[in-house]
């Protein structure tokens, strides 16, 4: 590869309870480039996105970051996980925004990894000018300037994904993950969606992984595909060299 | 349901509660009496040819609420908000730290919940248990022998059981949220700290105000019935009137009660719609850069 690894996944294992959802999992993804993983629902999509953000401790393996080691067979170590949370945005499946308030509150929450407590609570109350500025060219660029000042609950679905999009990019992220981004939405937003999302990592020169259901999207949109089935790598390929054969494979049901 | 018919079959068979005490002749006229007589307003009673009755009694009720019908109902409303504020204050602070999916080493995110977490909360919760399971009636009791008679045994018997009670029902309503907003707060960095103001606190607020306002009401009862202590609240007035003989002004100081609980169901009614409705309409206290940008 020719990048600089951002993300390092060496031999990662991840269970709860007795099943086993990610099994010795390996691989790299490089700064700045763009990743789709593919898959049947449970491969484990979700969970290894989770594990790059830091959101979930694996039994084994090592994971890190931008050269730097979190987590080692299973302790974390070196940089506290807090500041590596802030440094990876992540837009949930389910937005996950917090419904009663409004957008520019939603949003400024972005650099709580980055603030103490009076900076924070008073970013809520009333965010200063500069934040402000920034929030309001950021709701622009993904499209939804003008709800900056509605309630989240007040938005529609699609909507509050770009509030949630903005968000993680109010954190000066260095990666941005995001997990099902087009689940619920119809076949040309669901384009729209993902192309946002590859020209906003392109500009910023952000690493971006998502993970989706839908195989024709990931290959037309994406340079590199992943494939899981059953928390291992079925396939990791440039998307031109997936076959429909392998599709299949990724996909088949057993019986 | 069972249950209940054969405690009842067994209540009237067992000699203790005699149904026919209720209907002997002596009860049915005092009953009458009582009626026609003590509880009819004084002015009423004999009424003069030509006398205009409506203003015997505007005139009559004014007299008892200059003379203590306002000072009663005061005093039971500032007991009771006093009171209230105490506990809201109280259980505000401890809430968070009494609900179990906060106190944990990575809350919302991580699977383990460690011992001083465990202890932590459980202390919090404990400590609300003992405040609330002393009935307010016992903490008054035990608070006029200490402090002497005022309004303040009152006030902190109400303050101390609401006290025990809005702590674990704040500490339940955070506990039953949604996770996925708070969890995200967590993943982007947030301190548990900064969870709570940026996503607890605006998620708990409406349903917390909600508890805060049916308890405020209940209050307002109790702050009534702990007057009979002592207190000079609306229960020290109803008592004094019935020793007295004076049933009229009686039933008018429970009317005053009655009307204290429906304006405070109006005022929770208001508070929480105002909650509820924070910023669904467009003006806002920000300036709107979406305004100036357009400009140039």
């Amino acid at each position: 590869m020719s990048q600089a690894a951002y993300f390092q996944v060496e031999q990662v294992s991840f269970s709860i309870a007795e099943t086993k959802i990610l099994k010795e999992i390996s691989l790299e993804i490089g700064a700045g480039e763009q990743v789709a993983m593919i898959g049947p629902s449970g491969a484990g999509k979700t969970s290894l996105l989770r594990v790059l953000c830091g959101g979930v401790t694996p039994n084994s393996g090592t994971v890190k970051l931008d050269g730097e080691t979190y987590l080692k067979n299973g302790a974390q170590g070196g940089p506290s996980l807090r500041s590596l949370r802030s440094k990876v945005g992540f837009v949930h499946q389910d937005h996950a925004l917090v419904p009663n308030l409004r957008v520019v509150q939603n949003v400024v929450a972005g650099k709580f990894g980055q603030r103490g407590f009076w900076n924070s609570l008073r970013s809520l109350i009333q965010p200063v000018q500069r934040d402000q500025e920034e929030v309001f060219a950021l709701l622009e660029r993904v499209g939804i300037g003008e709800k900056m000042f509605h309630r989240v609950d007040s938005l529609s679905g699609g909507q509050q994904q770009r509030a949630a999009i903005a968000r993680a990019l109010f954190q000066h992220p260095e990666a941005l993950l995001a997990d099902e981004p087009v689940a619920s939405v119809d076949p040309a937003r669901a384009q729209a969606v993902l192309n946002l999302l590859i020209s906003i990592s392109r500009e910023r020169g952000l690493t971006l992984a998502v993970s989706l259901h839908d195989p024709s999207l990931a290959l037309d949109l994406f340079p590199r595909v992943i494939g899981l089935r059953e928390g291992r790598v079925h396939f990791d390929l440039p998307s031109c060299q997936v076959s429909e054969k392998m599709l299949g494979e990724l996909y088949r049901l057993e019986e | 349901m069972i249950a209940l018919l054969l405690l009842g079959l067994y209540s009237w068979f067992s000699g203790q509660i005699q149904v026919a005490e209720l209907f002997t002749i002596r009860r049915a006229s005092n009953l009458k009496r009582f009626l026609t007589q003590d509880a009819m307003p004084k002015p009423l009673r004999n009424l003069a040819e030509g006398e205009s009755g409506f203003a015997a009694l505007m005139q009559w009720s004014s007299d008892l609420w200059n003379d203590f019908g306002l000072l009663a109902l005061t005093t039971t409303f500032w007991i009771s908000i006093l009171a209230m504020v105490l506990a809201g204050a109280y259980a505000m602070l401890t809430s968070p730290l009494g609900a179990r999916t906060l106190m944990h080493e990575d809350p919302f995110v991580g699977a383990q919940r460690g011992l001083p977490w465990r202890i932590a909360s459980a202390s919090v919760r404990g400590m609300a248990i003992f405040l609330r399971a002393i009935p307010e009636y016992i903490w008054a009791f035990l608070l006029i022998s200490m402090l002497g008679p005022s309004a303040w045994p009152a006030v902190l018997a109400l303050a101390i059981h609401n006290a025990g009670i809005m702590s674990r029902l704040g500490a339940d309503t955070i506990e039953n949220l949604p996770p996925q907003s708070l969890r995200a707060l967590r993943l982007l960095g947030g301190t548990r700290s900064q969870v709570v103001i940026g996503g607890v606190f605006s998620m708990v607020l409406p349903r917390f105000l909600l508890f805060f306002f049916y308890r405020f009401e209940t209050c307002v009862r109790e702050a009534t019935i702990l007057g009979m202590l002592g207190v000079f609240s609306l229960g020290y007035w109803v008592d004094d009137s019935r020793s007295r003989g004076r049933y009229d002004e009686m039933l008018y100081l429970i009317a005053l009660g009655a009307l204290l609980v429906l304006l405070a169901d109006l005022v929770s009614w208001f508070a929480r719609s105002l909650v509820r409705d924070a910023g669904t309409s467009t003006n806002t206290k920000f300036k709107d850069p979406a305004e100036s940008s357009r400009g140039d």
